[in-house]
């Protein structure tokens, strides 16, 4: 394997990456919660497109996948309002949160197997084709999801720098207190981080389809792969889960190009427990404990 | 008198020093009381099915209280659990099924290689604070299976995990699986010897006052002498150790070792255990592994909703019982009183 297919194995990888664990980190930096529906929801996302295009009312991709967005959005502000808030008022309650986003992967993964089967489903890509890259063949579909991932990641960072709520997602993740002092409306503010998390990990779901298709498990390892990327890249810091992904992804194209696939995980892990042994708080991670 | 502190716990042999918290006899009793009605009950119904699911109680017991110990005595967050459960049982396997040892050397041997690997993941973790603690522990369950795969060429046999384990001899008798009743006893012996050595020996010694000293004020008990990361390093490898011991029991009762058992559903169930019945409260974590066994028994009739449901009941029970079932005894009984 020549180091231009690692390169854009690893650009590929790395945008796609970034775009679930800024989600997990979003949510973990404003409310503290480890979401760990967080893949559940990364395979919902995939399901509600496949059944917008094919299960019903027969849209477009383009169509589905931005019909798909809102329902996830409000399917993240109904769990924070249903499920979390309720917690917050135990001493414990972030054990709790844990617990009960483990129980709602359950449901969702289960739920979705008995309404569509435990077969995977797929969404053909919406461009075929490909070019070629110094003598290697790209697919123009991963081209395309390298510039949506990015897309979406900077709507991301621009809505969290310049709009009034991306500002006060800001301040709670900085201080709870402070900003609920200064009139914000904390609630409100974990509501939107977890419906926005919803929307990225679920947009994940859907752009990554046509390469790895759907089934109601399929989000395990996408959360395991998010979940290193946000402790490495340091709680709650969104720059720093983007950095990890890239370095991660750039490790993973590395490792299955010398070693094999199946190692990239065990890969990751070493390199994690060494940045915790050196920088106990990840890369970019912000708070000390 | 500070220093004394300190060198008396430099070795784990001179942990039975003293044994405090009051009622020690009594409560030992109490202990001991109950398993043996436990025995004489499950002799008394004499059914597989029953025996089956008692067998089940017990390691579970065992494991969770091996939990209970670094989660709810020690304060640390360690989500590494079933970690030490499949490292047991997969040491056990390999080395019966691979090096053709009896079983009743290779559940020891697993309960030792159980403690290394505890202390080895408890090195790493005594240095991190907080939630990071339960994210770095909580990523070596997750990449386990992935290494097990990896490994497959040392026989731990990839994604189908090591078939035939070697049933249980002792004193030249052979106690096949289908045999419940022997099963049943050698399990509550397991569980009781398990469970008294954590709760009655461990946590009541001076080793466990540190623990509780580190866990409600580190940095004080830090000056007073308490070296915290050795003590944290050292019940690591004593939860791991019984877990193993747990986990490479459970593997010759049911002769095979999956990945399965790192799976969500199993650690699921061994969290809500423990939620259930309460952290750090003896014997709250213990009746949160009965609930859940029964009731995961009990939801075998929704067949395939089971999991859903399983799921459900997790969320509602964590959401209307937050204070956990031991809590909410406690309070029931203190207002009974009042």
């Amino acid at each position: 394997m020549n180091i231009v297919e690692i390169l854009i194995s690893g650009t590929t990888q790395g945008a796609v990456y970034c775009v679930i664990a800024m989600g997990l980190s979003l949510v973990y930096g404003t409310s503290r919660i480890l979401n760990f529906a967080h893949g559940a929801l990364y395979t919902l996302g995939g399901y509600i497109a496949w059944y917008l295009m094919y299960g019903g009312p027969g849209l477009s991709f383009g169509l589905a996948f931005l019909a798909t967005l809102p329902i996830l959005f409000g399917v993240g502000v109904v769990l924070e309002a249903g499920l979390i808030r309720p917690l917050r008022r135990h001493p414990n309650w972030q054990i709790n949160a844990i617990m009960v986003t483990l129980g709602l992967a359950f449901v969702i993964e289960n739920g979705l197997q008995l309404l569509f089967g435990p077969k995977t489903k797929t969404i053909p890509a919406f461009i075929e084709g490909g070019i070629s890259i110094a003598g290697t063949t790209v697919s123009l579909y991963k081209i395309a999801l390298v510039f949506m991932s990015i897309l979406l990641v900077v709507l991301l960072e621009l809505f969290l720098a310049r709009t009034r709520a991306g500002k006060s997602i800001q301040a709670v993740s900085q201080d709870l207190q402070g900003a609920a002092q200064v009139g914000i409306n904390v609630n409100r503010v974990f509501g939107l981080a977890l419906g926005l998390s919803v929307v990225l990990t679920g947009a994940a779901g859907i752009l990554l389809a046509p390469i790895f298709q759907i089934s109601p498990i399929g989000g395990w390892s996408p959360f395991l792969k998010a979940f290193v990327i946000v402790v490495f890249g340091g709680l709650g810091s969104t720059r720093g889960a983007m950095l990890a992904a890239f370095i991660l992804a750039f490790l993973e194209a590395v490792v299955v190009a010398t070693v094999g696939p199946g190692w990239s995980m065990p890969a990751w892990l070493i390199v994690l427990m060494v940045v915790l042994m050196i920088r106990p708080k990840g890369l970019l991670g912000v708070w000390e404990n | 008198m500070k220093s004394k502190t300190h060198t008396d716990h430099s070795s784990p042999a001179r942990i039975t020093s003293r044994f405090t918290g009051d009622h020690y006899v009594r409560d030992s009793l109490a202990f001991l009381g109950s398993a043996l009605a436990v025995l004489a009950l499950g002799l008394l119904i004499g059914e597989n099915y029953v025996f089956h699911i008692l067998i089940l109680i017990c390691i579970w017991s065992a494991v969770i209280a091996g939990w209970d110990l670094l989660i709810g005595y020690a304060g640390v967050f360690n989500y590494a659990q079933l970690v030490f459960f499949a490292v047991g049982a997969y040491a056990s396997a390999m080395l019966s099924v691979s090096a053709g040892l009896p079983a009743v050397a290779t559940i020891p041997l697993a309960a030792v290689i159980g403690g290394i690997v505890g202390a080895l993941i408890a090195i790493p973790t005594a240095r991190l604070k907080g939630e990071y603690v339960a994210l770095f522990t909580f990523a070596v369950h997750l990449a386990l299976p992935a290494v097990l795969q990896q490994t497959r060429g040392l026989g731990t046999g990839g994604s189908t995990g090591v078939l035939g384990l070697p049933p249980i001899s002792l004193f030249g008798q052979t106690f096949y699986a289908i045999n419940k009743q022997a099963w049943f006893v050698m399990a509550l012996i397991v569980a009781v010897l398990c469970i008294y050595l954590i709760y009655f020996v461990a946590l009541r010694s001076r080793f466990g006052l540190a623990l509780l000293a580190m866990r409600d004020a580190p940095a004080f008990s830090e000056a007073l002498g308490v070296n915290g990361r050795r003590h944290q390093i050292f019940a690591f490898a004593i939860s791991a150790a019984i877990t193993g011991f747990a986990g490479a029991f459970y593997a010759h009762y049911t002769s095979v070792v999956t990945p399965r058992i790192l799976g969500t559903e199993f650690f699921l169930m061994a969290m809500v255990m423990l939620a259930i019945g309460g952290m750090g409260r003896f014997p709250g974590a213990l009746l949160g592994v009965v609930v859940v066994i029964l009731g995961n028994e009990f939801l075998r009739s929704f067949d395939s909703y089971r999991l859903i449901v399983l799921g459900l009941i997790v969320i509602l029970s964590v959401i209307a019982l937050p204070e956990e079932l031991g809590g909410f005894l406690k309070n029931r009984m203190r207002k009974r009183r009042a």
